[in-house]
């Protein structure tokens, strides 16, 4: 059996498992009408779920890529002071943001496609259902049950088929938005533990090691200028005192 | 004849397509057990855009039933594995 099929197969049972027919045809209409509401609204708060949580990795690429500029920032000032060992370290860390990065950057363009995607459904579905409305007032108002059971067929199950495409759409873009929301998660909880610095809660201890070195740097030139100002000293050398 | 493309839209494609169709379908087949992800990719774009480029949509407020349903453009070998092997995707 073939790809074709296989789809055919696939739509033909959620359609089945969507539509349950009743003994009145016309009523059949009623509560595939209800069905259709109600996947209308399940599109929508797919949607609505599918944008939050792309802002919430858009916020957490912002932060990876701040936190990327800030070990720039750190691996400068450590050469500068002499202390390449923490230099390498904040380079290690920026090579490890930059991937995180991208892997981002990637998903938020799935999620994208995925939107675009569901909006289309969302779309699509309303005017079907539109259109569904308007027959369906019109063949319960003009056919005795047995005359709507013929006409409803197409209608029916055109509607179905619809309903079983947009379900399958909304139950993959569920499933990604899922995967998504747990990864999100995971780097929150990374973020939380330290394990990822998060440059907007303060310092990390790569600044504090290297506060810690400059700290002591300052502490040997005071020392030197004190050392220098006594009178014990052979010289006055110091660079304050020279003018 | 009446085509879905999944989460798109549905076409009216002539019915002389067919035979091209299951010709993509067959040799689709052959890639997805083969793992050939490059050429998997191209089947799948080429099947739906015969679809796109020979069908005329299908007005958005008529209801009709699809004789053909195609896949998704974005699934993955993965997913068309699994329909194949008939787990996952095929709802129990």
């Amino acid at each position: 059996m073939g790809m074709l099929s296989r789809m055919g197969i696939i739509v033909k049972a959620k359609m089945n498992r969507i539509m349950d027919s009743t003994e009145d045809p016309r009523e059949t209409l009623d509560y595939s009408y209800e069905k259709q509401m109600e996947m209308l609204r399940n599109v929508k708060r797919g949607v609505v779920e599918m944008v939050t949580t792309k802002r919430r990795l858009e916020l957490q690429a912002a932060k990876v890529r701040e936190n990327i500029g800030k070990l720039d920032g750190q691996a400068r000032k450590a050469v500068e002071m002499g202390r390449e060992d923490l230099a390498r370290l904040a380079l290690e860390r920026k090579q490890g943001a930059i991937a995180e990065l991208e892997g981002l950057d990637q998903q938020v363009e799935g999620l994208e496609l995925e939107q675009e995607k569901l909006t289309h459904a969302e779309q699509r579905l309303q005017a079907k259902v539109q259109a569904f409305r308007t027959k369906k007032e019109v063949i319960k108002a003009q056919y005795s049950a047995a005359q709507a059971q013929v006409r409803i067929g197409a209608a029916l199950s055109g509607i179905s088929e619809e309903m079983g495409d947009v379900s399958l759409a909304v139950e993959r873009a569920e499933n990604k938005t899922e995967t998504l929301r747990a990864k999100a998660g995971a780097i929150d909880e990374l973020v939380s533990t330290g394990v990822l610095d998060d440059p907007t809660s303060g310092k990390d201890s790569l600044d504090h090691q290297l506060e810690q070195v400059s700290a002591s740097a300052s502490v040997e030139s005071e020392l030197a200028a004190i050392r220098g100002s006594l009178p014990s000293a052979e010289r006055k050398s110091l660079p304050e005192g020279q003018s | 004849m009446i085509v879905r493309i999944l989460s798109e839209d549905q076409y009216d494609l002539p019915g002389k397509y067919v035979d091209d169709l299951n010709e993509i379908d067959n040799a689709l087949v052959e890639v997805v057990e083969r793992e050939d992800r490059d050429e998997f990719h191209r089947l799948l774009k080429k099947m739906l855009d015969l679809v796109r480029e020979k069908g005329a949509a299908v007005p958005v407020d008529e209801l009709v039933e699809s004789d053909l349903v195609l896949p998704d453009r974005d699934l993955t070998l993965e997913e068309a594995e699994k329909l194949f092997v008939g787990e996952g995707l095929l709802p129990g």
